[in-house]
C-alpha cells in the first residue's frame, strides 16, 4: 500500500489542482447567502456539519493515513470538546472564542495522557486500548448528572463572537465555521510535507529503521497524537454550538467508527481524502434517507463497493486520472 | 583509550543465554569483524549494542559517553550508527526521499511542521552528498524497492552514515550478494573506514579478512577468541567450530 501512496504523493503539476480549492472555497463562501435567498437554510445548517465533521476527519486522516496510528477512540476527544463548552457554558462562560480556545486545551491534554499510554502499543492493541479509552470518556459523560447524564446537556443561549453577532447568526457561524475548517484543511495539508509529516509517514513505513535513523519515535507520535486530538476537540467544540445541544451518543464508539469509515473511503494519508470521504459519506446518506428508512443497507453496499473498486479511497482514483 | 568497549553484555531469552558476558572493544580507525557460526548470537549483540534490544547486564561507552541506558535514537545522536542485515530502507519512496529522511535526522528538529521540507536546500546538498559516497548519484529517483538488492545494500549503508557516525555497525552488509555486488561492498568499506571505525559482522571470510584489522570469534554467545587475522586463522578452537562450515584459508 505504502508505494503505491508515495507515488502519488508527488505533486501534480495540473492547474485545476491549484484553483479549484479556492474555487471551492469561494462557493462555499457564497451559500449562506444563497441559500438565504433561496430558503435552502436547512442545507445551510448541513454543509456547516459537514464542514465540522471534516475538521474531526482530517485530524484523524493525519494520524491514521501518514501516521499509521489505527485509532478507534477519535470520537472520544470530540466529546472531551463538546463537554469543555457544555461545563464553561453552565459555569457562566459566554464567550464563543474562550469556550472553543478551551476545548481544544483540554481535549489536547487528554489527548497527551490517552497517547503517552497507548502509543507503547501498537497494531490491533492500540485500537482495543484507544477504543477502551474512548468508552470510558463515553461512560463518565453518562454518569455526568450535572450535565444531563445520559439525556445530554441543552445550550439554549448561543456563544458569543464579539462585537455584539452570535453564533445564533447563522450565516456568521457558517462563515466562522468555514474559515477554521479551511485553516485546519491547509494547515494539515502543509504538515503532510513538512519535516513533521515525512517523519511520521517514516514510522508509518518503517518504525525499526526510524529508531535506528535516530528519531525519537515516541514523541513524535504521541506529538501528532495529541494535536489529533486537540483538533477533534475542536471539532467536537464546534458541534456543540452548532446542535446547541451535547450528549454522550457524540462520543460513542460507534461515532469513531464511522469517521473511520469516511477517512478510508475518501482515501488514507491523502490530502483530500478526509474532506472527500465525509462529504460522500454524509451527502449519501442524507439523499438515501429521503428515499428509505433503511438507508444503511445502500450506504453500506455503496461501502463495499468502493472498496473493491477504489482500495485506495476516492481521492485516489483521482491521482490515477490526473497520472495517467 | 579504545573509541567502544562494551563490557559484560548480557542477554537471556528465558532460559537460553542468547548474550553471556560478552565484552568488545573497537579503536579509532579500526575495522573490528565479528564472526561465528549460525545462532552464535551475532544478531542479538548488534541489537544489544545499537539499543533495539535492552541488554539483561553489562555497559557500553562510545567516546567516552555511557550509551548503556540510552534509546536506540540517543545512541545514534551520539554516534553509534548500524545497517540491517536484512535490507532496511523505505521501498516506496526515491533514493532521494530516503536520503532525505535520514539527513533530517540529524540536521534541526523533526518537529517542525509549518515549512515544506523541499525548500530546505541544506537537506537536499547533504543527500547528495551521501549519495556521492556510496554510488548513488545516477539513482536519486528510482524508487527504492525496485533497485537490485546491491543497490539496496548501498542505500542501507548511506542512511546509516547520515548520522556522522563515529562506529559504524554493519550487520552482514555481504549477506545475499554475488561475488561482483560483495567486492563492490568490499571497496566501499575499505573507504568508510577513513570516516569511521567499524564493527563489521559477516559471514564472507574472503571479505572479513580483507578488511579486519581485529576478528573476535562468536559461539554460543561467548567471545571463544579474539586477535589479528592472523592468531584467528591459526586458532584451534576456532578452526574447530569452523570445521565443515567455513574454510579458514
Amino acid at each position: 500500500m505504502s508505494d503505491e501512496l508515495h507515488s502519488a504523493a508527488i505533486p501534480s503539476s495540473g492547474g485545476v489542482a491549484r484553483w479549484l480549492p479556492w474555487a471551492l472555497l469561494v462557493a462555499l463562501a457564497l451559500l449562506p447567502v444563497v441559500g438565504a435567498q433561496l430558503g435552502l437554510d436547512y442545507y445551510v445548517g448541513f454543509v456547516r456539519r459537514m464542514l465540522i465533521v471534516m475538521i474531526a476527519a482530517t485530524s484523524l486522516n493525519f494520524i491514521l493515513g501518514y501516521g499509521g496510528m489505527a485509532a478507534l477512540g477519535h470520537a472520544g476527544f470530540i466529546g472531551v470538546g463538546a463537554y469543555t463548552v457544555v461545563a464553561l457554558v453552565d459555569a457562566g462562560v459566554s464567550s464563543a472564542w474562550t469556550a472553543w480556545g478551551a476545548a481544544v486545551l483540554v481535549s489536547g491534554a487528554f489527548a497527551a495522557l490517552i497517547g503517552a499510554v497507548s502509543l507503547r502499543t501498537r497494531g490491533v492493541y492500540f485500537l482495543m486500548i484507544t477504543l477502551a479509552f474512548a468508552q470510558m470518556l463515553y461512560y463518565l459523560a453518562v454518569s455526568l448528572s450535572a450535565y444531563g447524564g445520559d439525556d445530554g446537556y441543552g445550550l439554549y443561549s448561543p456563544l458569543e463572537l464579539g462585537a455584539g453577532r452570535t453564533t445564533g447568526d447563522a450565516a456568521l457561524f457558517f462563515w466562522v465555521v468555514l474559515a477554521i475548517a479551511a485553516l485546519v484543511f491547509s494547515f494539515a495539508s502543509r504538515a503532510a510535507v513538512s519535516r513533521f509529516g515525512h517523519a511520521l509517514t517514516g514510522i508509518r513505513d518503517n518504525e525499526t529503521r526510524m529508531e535506528a535513523l535516530g528519531y525519537p519515535v515516541y514523541r513524535l507520535k504521541l506529538a501528532a497524537f495529541t494535536g489529533a486530538g486537540a483538533l477533534a476537540g475542536l471539532a467536537g467544540a464546534l458541534l456543540a454550538s452548532h446542535n446547541n445541544f451535547v450528549s454522550p451518543s457524540t462520543m460513542h464508539w460507534t461515532e469513531s467508527a464511522t469517521l473511520l469509515v469516511m477517512v478510508v473511503l475518501g482515501g488514507l494519508g491523502r490530502r483530500w481524502g478526509a474532506v472527500l470521504g465525509v462529504a460522500v459519506w454524509l451527502v449519501l446518506s442524507e439523499v438515501l434517507k429521503l428515499y428509505t428508512e433503511y438507508w444503511h443497507w445502500p450506504l453500506g453496499l455503496m461501502l463495499i463497493a468502493v472498496v473493491f473498486a477504489a482500495p485506495r479511497g476516492l481521492a485516489g482514483l483521482f491521482d490515477d486520472r490526473s497520472s495517467a | 583509550m579504545s573509541l567502544f568497549v562494551a563490557q559484560d553484555l548480557v542477554k537471556r531469552f528465558g532460559g537460553l543465554v542468547a548474550t553471556d558476558r560478552v565484552s568488545l572493544s573497537v579503536e579509532p580507525g579500526e575495522v573490528h569483524a565479528l564472526i561465528g557460526p549460525n545462532g552464535a548470537g551475532k544478531s542479538t549483540l548488534v541489537n544489544l549494542i545499537s539499543g533495539l534490544l535492552p541488554a539483561d547486564g553489562g555497559s557500553i561507552v562510545l567516546d567516552g559517553v555511557e550509551l548503556t541506558a540510552m534509546s536506540a535514537h540517543d545512541r545514534v545522536r551520539h554516534g553509534l550508527s548500524r545497517c540491517f542485515q536484512i535490507t532496511s530502507v523505505f521501498r516506496g519512496d526515491s533514493v532521494r526521499d530516503n536520503l532525505l529522511l535520514a539527513v533530517q535526522a540529524h540536521s534541526g528538529s523533526s518537529f517542525r511542521c509549518f515549512r515544506r521540507r523541499s525548500t530546505e536546500a541544506g537537506l537536499r546538498e547533504r543527500a547528495l552528498e551521501l549519495a556521492h559516497k556510496v554510488g548513488l548519484e545516477d539513482m536519486l529517483d528510482r524508487v527504492a524497492g525496485t533497485l537490485p538488492h546491491g543497490v539496496q545494500r548501498k542505500l542501507d549503508v548511506a542512511l546509516a552514515l547520515a548520522a556522522r557516525p563515529k562506529l559504524l555497525l554493519l550487520d552482514e552488509p555481504m549477506a545475499g550478494m554475488g561475488p561482483e555486488d560483495s567486492q563492490q561492498m568490499v571497496e566501499l568499506i575499505a573507504r568508510l573506514r577513513a570516516e569511521a571505525a567499524i564493527l563489521l559482522i559477516e559471514h564472507d571470510m574472503d571479505a572479513v579478512f580483507q578488511l579486519a584489522d581485529r576478528i573476535s570469534v562468536l559461539d554460543y554467545g561467548k567471545v571463544l577468541a579474539s586477535g589479528d587475522t592472523a592468531y584467528i586463522r591459526e586458532h584451534p578452537e576456532v578452526q574447530a567450530v569452523y570445521l565443515g562450515t567455513e574454510e579458514l584459508r
